[in-house]
C-alpha cells in the first residue's frame, strides 16, 4: 500500500515536524549533542526499536494472514519470556537449549493450540467479538503469568553474551545483545516479508485472508495456513519478549504494554506492511532513546516519554486514508430479539433497587471475614465500588452494544471525571459539579474518537486503548489534575435530600442505595432510548454503514453523538467513582484496570442495559469467591484470569449470557408464548442443519464443503428460503414437524 | 437533460480497470436497464453513483448538479436511493424498523411534517411485507429481505432509485409483483435504474437499456434494439466478435 502524497499530507507532515521541533526545543535537557550521546541514542534506540519491530512484525503478520488482530500478542510474549527465565535461570539450562525449547517447541505449539481452540472461530466473527476474545486472552495470559511467577520474587533475565563487553564504536559500547537484537529484527522483517510474498505457503496465507472459500477451492488449506500463522506469530512474540526482558526488567505489565507500542508501529504500516511496521518500530525506539538522553521534561510532565507510542499512534491514524464503505460484509444473524417491555424494565429496576437496599441494610446474609453472616462495612464499600463499575459499564452499552463502536477508554474517562469532580464542586459536596463534569466528559468522549471515526473500527479500538494509556501516564499524573502530595479525602460528601453520600462508613448505606437508584434511573433512560430513533439509527449504522449512508445518515455526526453520550455517562460514573473511593493515587487508573469491565459487560451481553448490572455482580463474585474459599493465594490473579477466561468463552457464545439466558429461560414464564414458539423453530432449524450435514457426509464431500456452503447453494437454488419461511408468510406453511419429516424423507 | 447521468466514469483497482469510460443516463418516469455479464462493472457503477466508490475520473451529475465528490449521505438527501446486490439490510432490526430508520432520516431534510408511521405502514403494505413487519430481518428469507431493502430505499422518497438485482431470491410470482410495483413507481414519476440478470423481467419493465461489458457500455437502446444487437450477443454468449 502506498501513501498518496497529496497537498494535505505535506501540510500535515510539516505541522507534525514543527510540533516535534517545538517540543524538543522547549524541553531540551543539559546533555550536549556530542558524538558519544548521539551514538548512545542510536545504539539504545536501534536495539529498542528492533524489539518493537519484531513485536509489530509478528502482529502484522498474523493480522494480514488470519484477519484476527491479536491484542494478546505481547502478553503471550511476556509469558514465553518468563518461561525462558524459568528454564535458563531457574533450572540453569544452556541458553541455546532454553531458546530452542521456548521458541521452536513451546511457542509454535501454543500458537497451534490457540488457533484450533479459538482463533479459527473468530475469522468470521464481528469485530467486537474478535476484540473481546483477544483482549480476554491478553488478561488471561497476564493472570497466568503472575500466578505461576509471583511478582514478589525479583527476577532478571541475562542478556545474550552478558560476559562480553561488546563492540566499541568510537566512545560508544554496543553490547552483543543489542547488536543481535538489531540484526534479528532486520532479518525477521525481511524473512517475514519474503515468506509472505515469495513462498507458496505465504502467498496462500494472504490469499486465504482475502477470500477463504475461493482460496480453499484453488487448493490452499485455510486451517493449515492459519495454524502456521499463529505458530509463527507466537514464536516472534516470544523472541521479542526474551530480547526485551533484560532491557526493561521482568515485569508482566511492562512486557504486556509493549502491545501499545506495537500498535503504533503497526499503524504506521497500515496494519498490513511488515517493512513499514519495522520502520515504525525503529522510529519509536529511536524517539524513546532520544527523549531519554537529550530531553528533560519538567516535573509536571515526568511521564511524558511513556506516552510517545500513544502519540505516534494518534499521529499515524491522522495520515491514514479514509476507509471505504464496504458492502457485502453484512452477516445475516439468525438471532431473534425481543425488546424489553416498559413494564418489565420498570419491574426489574424496582426489584434491583429493592434487593440492593435490603442488602445494604444487612437483611440479606453475606460474608464477614471468611464466614457467612453479617455484612460488614468493608463489603458495603465494595458494593458501592461495584455499582460504580456497573455505571461505567452502562456507559458502554449504547456505544459498543448499539453503535458497534469499541471503546477501552471509558474507565480512563471516568478517572478523568473523578479528578475533575474533585476540583469542580466535589470538595463542597455540590451536586452541580456532577453536571459540569458530564458537560466536560461528553466532548472528551467525542474528541477521543474523532481522529479514528473515518477509519475502520479496529483503529478506533486501538486509539481508545492508546488514550487509556495516555491518561494513565500523562493526564492523571499532572499535579494540576492530581496533586501527589494530597493524601487525604479529595471529596466532601455529596448532600442530596438530607442524605450524605461518600466513602465514609457512616455515609455508605445511603450512598449504596443512592447508587442503586441512579443506576435504575439511567437503566430506564437507556431502555427508553433503545426504543427511540437515535438507538435505531445507531444499530442501523452498526449493521451496515454503507446502507445507512445511502439512506442519508451522516455517519460522522451519528458516531460523535453516541461517543458524547457515552462520555457523559462515563463522566457521571466518574463522579461516583470519586465519591466511593475518596482519594486516588497517581497509579489508580492503569489501562489494565479498565479492560476487565469491558470484557465482563461483553460476556453478559453488550446490547442489553441489564447486562451492566449483571457484569458488576459478576465482578463482585471474584472477591466474594476469594473470601468464601478462605483467601487462597492461587486466587490472587483471579481478577485478571476470570474476566479473561470468561471473555474467551465469547468465541463460542458471542451474544452474551443475558441473551442466552433470556432466550432459554423466558419460555418458562407463562406469558412468554413467543419464546416457546421461537425455541421450537430453533430446534427445527438445528435438526434441518443436522440433516444437511448428514446429506453432505452421505455424498462423501469432504473439506471445504460445509453446512454454510450447502445453505448458500440452497439459497442460490431458492430451496432454503422456502424451507425456512416464518409463520404468517405468503408461501403455504407446513408445520415444523411436517417439513422436518418432508426433508428427512429423501435421506432415509 | 437526463435526471441522473454518469459521464465517462473510470474506476481502477490497482491495475484492473473495473469501469473504462462508461456513461449512463437515467430519465424520470421510466425504468432504465443496466445489463451485462458478471464482472462487467454494474455494481461498481452503482457504487460510483451513490458515492461508495470514488471514480478515478469522470463526472456524476444529478438534477443539474455535479455530485462526483459529494459524500453518500448528501446524495441520499438529494434524492438518490438504492438497494444492494449482496444484502445490506439492518439485520438486527425488525423489518418495520428498517423502513422506519429511513423514514425518520428523511425528516432531516424533508420538512413537510409527514407522518413517519403512516409512511412506513403504507410502504410495508406496498412491497408486501406487512405480515412480517415485526420479525428481525436477519431471520427472514433473502427474497423477503430484498423487499425490506426496497421499502427502506423508497422511504427516503427518492427521485431516482437504483435497484441491484431485485429479483434474485424471488420466485416467479414474486418477480411478477415486483415488476408491477416498478411500473407503478415509474408511473408516479420516479426514475429507476435496474441491474438485473432475469432477461424476461428486464425486457418486460425497461424502456431503455444500457449494456455493460468489461467496464464499457457496448450498446444502448430499446429492448428490441438490444435483443438484436450482435455485440451484446457476443458479450453474453462469448464469441470472437468483441465490440
Amino acid at each position: 500500500m502506498t501513501l498518496h502524497w497529496k497537498r494535505n499530507n505535506v501540510v500535515a507532515v510539516a505541522a507534525v515536524a514543527l510540533g516535534v521541533l517545538y517540543l524538543v526545543n522547549a524541553n531540551r535537557g543539559v546533555a550536549p549533542y556530542s558524538a558519544k550521546n548521539i551514538g548512545t541514542v542510536l545504539v539504545v534506540g536501534a536495539a529498542l526499536g528492533g524489539i518493537y519491530a519484531i513485536t509489530a512484525g509478528g502482529l502484522v503478520m498474523t493480522y494480514a494472514t488470519t484477519g484476527v488482530f491479536n491484542f494478546a500478542h505481547a502478553s503471550i510474549g511476556a509469558f514465553l519470556a518468563f518461561l525462558y527465565w524459568e528454564l535458563r535461570v531457574n533450572h540453569g539450562w544452556p541458553t541455546l537449549l532454553a531458546l530452542v525449547v521456548v521458541l521452536v517447541v513451546v511457542a509454535p505449539l501454543l500458537g497451534v493450540v490457540l488457533d484450533v481452540l479459538l482463533m479459527r472461530r473468530l475469522r468470521d466473527a464481528p469485530l467486537v467479538v474478535q476484540l473481546m476474545v483477544t483482549v480476554g486472552l491478553m488478561l488471561a495470559f497476564m493472570g497466568i503469568t503472575t500466578t505461576i511467577w509471583k511478582p514478589i520474587t525479583p527476577r532478571a533475565t541475562p542478556a545474550f553474551f552478558a560476559g562480553s563487553s561488546g563492540v566499541h564504536i568510537g566512545d560508544v559500547i554496543a553490547t552483543w545483545h543489542r547488536i543481535i537484537t538489531v540484526a534479528l529484527a532486520a532479518a525477521i522483517a525481511l524473512v517475514l516479508r519474503a515468506f509472505l510474498y515469495r513462498t507458496r505457503l505465504g502467498i496462500s496465507m494472504r490469499a486465504v485472508v482475502d477470500n477463504r472459500n475461493l482460496a480453499a477451492l484453488t487448493g490452499a488449506r485455510p486451517n493449515v495456513v492459519s495454524s502456521a500463522a499463529w505458530a509463527l506469530g507466537c514464536s516472534t512474540a516470544g523472541l521479542a519478549g526474551i530480547l526485551i526482558a533484560p532491557e526493561t526488567g521482568m515485569v508482566v505489565d511492562t512486557l504486556t504494554l509493549i502491545i501499545v507500542i506495537a500498535f503504533a508501529a503497526a499503524a504506521i504500516g497500515q496494519l498490513r506492511s511488515i517493512p513499514m511496521a519495522f520502520v515504525g518500530g525503529m522510529v519509536i525506539g529511536l524517539a524513546k532513546a532520544f527523549t531519554g538522553v537529550f530531553l528533560a521534561f519538567g516535573k509536571d510532565w515526568n511521564y511524558a516519554p511513556d506516552a510517545i507510542p500513544a502519540v505516534i499512534l494518534f499521529v499515524a491514524v491522522l495520515f491514514l486514508p479514509n476507509a471505504r464503505l464496504e458492502t457485502g460484509t453484512v452477516r445475516l444473524t439468525k438471532r431473534t430479539e425481543r425488546l424489553t417491555t416498559p413494564a418489565e424494565a420498570l419491574g426489574g429496576a424496582a426489584a434491583m433497587v429493592a434487593i440492593v437496599a435490603a442488602w445494604a441494610n444487612g437483611w440479606i446474609p453475606w460474608f464477614s471475614g471468611t464466614h457467612f453472616g453479617q455484612r460488614t462495612d468493608i463489603w458495603l464499600g465494595r458494593g458501592a465500588g461495584f455499582l460504580v463499575v456497573g455505571l461505567i459499564m452502562l456507559s458502554l452499552v449504547p456505544l459498543i452494544g448499539w453503535a458497534g463502536q469499541v471503546s477501552f477508554a471509558n474507565f480512563a474517562i471516568a478517572g478523568i471525571g473523578a479528578l475533575l469532580y474533585s476540583h469542580l464542586g466535589g470538595q463542597h459536596g455540590e451536586p452541580y459539579g456532577i453536571v459540569l463534569v458530564m458537560l466536560v466528559c461528553a466532548p472528551l468522549g467525542a474528541l477521543i474518537a474523532l481522529p479514528a471515526l473515518r477509519l475502520k473500527g479496529l483503529y478506533l479500538a486501538l486509539g481508545t486503548m492508546a488514550f487509556a494509556e495516555f491518561t494513565d501516564k500523562v493526564i492523571v499524573r499532572h499535579p494540576k489534575m492530581l496533586d501527589p502530595s494530597a493524601t487525604g479525602v479529595l471529596f466532601e460528601p455529596l448532600k442530596l435530600f438530607g442524605f450524605r453520600m461518600s466513602s465514609d462508613p457512616d455515609d455508605r448505606k445511603a450512598f449504596v442505595i443512592f447508587l442503586a437508584l441512579a443506576f435504575a434511573v439511567l437503566f430506564l433512560l437507556l431502555e427508553l432510548l433503545r426504543r427511540s430513533r437515535w438507538a435505531r439509527r445507531w444499530i442501523a449504522m452498526s449493521d451496515s454503514p454503507a446502507a445507512s449512508a445511502t439512506i442519508g445518515v451522516n455517519l460522522i455526526t451519528t458516531k460523535v453523538a453516541v461517543w458524547a453520550l457515552s462520555g457523559a455517562l462515563a463522566g457521571f460514573a466518574g463522579c461516583m467513582l470519586g465519591l466511593s473511593s475518596g482519594s486516588f493515587r497517581v497509579d489508580s487508573f492503569p489501562l489494565f484496570a479498565g479492560l476487565p469491565l469491558v470484557l465482563l459487560l461483553a460476556v453478559q451481553g453488550v446490547r442489553y442495559p441489564v447486562a451492566a448490572f449483571m457484569g458488576a455482580v459478576g465482578l463482585m463474585t471474584f472477591p466474594a469467591l476469594y473470601e468464601a474459599l478462605g483467601r487462597p493465594s492461587y486466587l490472587t490473579s483471579v481478577e485478571l484470569i476470570g474476566p479473561g477466561i470468561a471473555a474467551i468463552g465469547m468465541a463460542v457464545r458471542p451474544e452474551g449470557a443475558v441473551f442466552y439466558a433470556g432466550r432459554d429461560l423466558a419460555g418458562f414464564l407463562p406469558w412468554r408464548r413467543d419464546a416457546r414458539e421461537d425455541k421450537e423453530l430453533r430446534i427445527a432449524r438445528a435438526r434441518a442443519e443436522d440433516i444437511t450435514k448428514d446429506e453432505i457426509n452421505d455424498l462423501g464431500i469432504a473439506r471445504p464443503f460445509t453446512v454454510e456452503h450447502a445453505a448458500q447453494l440452497d439459497r442460490a437454488l431458492d430451496i432454503a428460503d422456502a424451507m425456512l419461511e416464518r409463520p404468517g408468510q405468503h408461501v403455504e406453511e407446513p408445520t415444523v414437524d411436517e417439513w422436518v419429516a418432508r426433508d428427512a424423507a429423501p435421506v432415509g | 437533460m437526463p435526471l441522473l447521468s454518469a459521464d465517462e466514469i473510470v474506476v481502477r483497482f490497482g491495475g484492473v480497470a473495473a469501469l473504462q469510460a462508461a456513461s449512463v443516463a437515467v430519465d424520470p418516469g421510466r425504468v432504465t436497464g443496466l445489463i451485462g455479464p458478471n464482472g462487467a462493472g454494474k455494481t461498481t457503477l452503482f457504487n460510483v453513483v451513490t458515492g461508495l466508490q470514488e471514480p478515478t475520473s469522470g463526472r456524476v451529475v444529478f438534477d443539474g448538479v455535479d455530485i462526483t465528490h459529494r459524500s453518500p449521505f448528501r446524495r441520499a438527501r438529494m434524492g438518490i436511493a438504492r438497494t444492494f446486490q449482496k444484502l445490506e439490510a439492518f439485520s438486527s432490526l425488525s423489518a418495520r424498523d428498517n423502513v422506519l430508520v429511513a423514514a425518520e432520516q428523511r425528516t432531516a431534510w424533508d420538512r413537510s411534517g409527514f407522518d413517519t408511521a403512516a409512511v412506513v405502514d403504507e410502504l410495508l403494505e406496498r412491497v408486501g411485507i406487512a405480515d412480517v413487519a415485526n420479525f428481525m430481518v436477519g431471520t427472514l428469507p433473502t427474497g423477503t429481505a430484498r423487499r425490506v431493502e426496497l421499502a427502506r430505499a423508497l422511504a427516503t422518497q427518492p427521485k431516482v432509485l437504483l435497484l441491484d438485482e431485485p429479483s434474485s431470491g424471488l420466485n416467479e410470482e414474486e418477480t411478477e409483483s415486483m415488476a408491477a410495483l416498478l411500473r407503478d413507481l415509474v408511473a408516479d414519476g420516479l426514475a429507476v435504474l435496474l441491474v438485473e440478470h432475469d432477461m424476461p423481467f428486464v425486457m418486460g419493465t425497461c424502456e431503455h437499456i444500457h449494456v455493460l461489458d468489461f467496464g464499457r457500455v457496448i450498446a444502448t437502446g430499446s429492448p428490441a434494439d438490444i435483443q438484436g444487437n450482435a455485440a451484446v450477443q457476443a458479450a453474453y454468449l462469448g464469441s470472437a466478435v468483441r465490440a
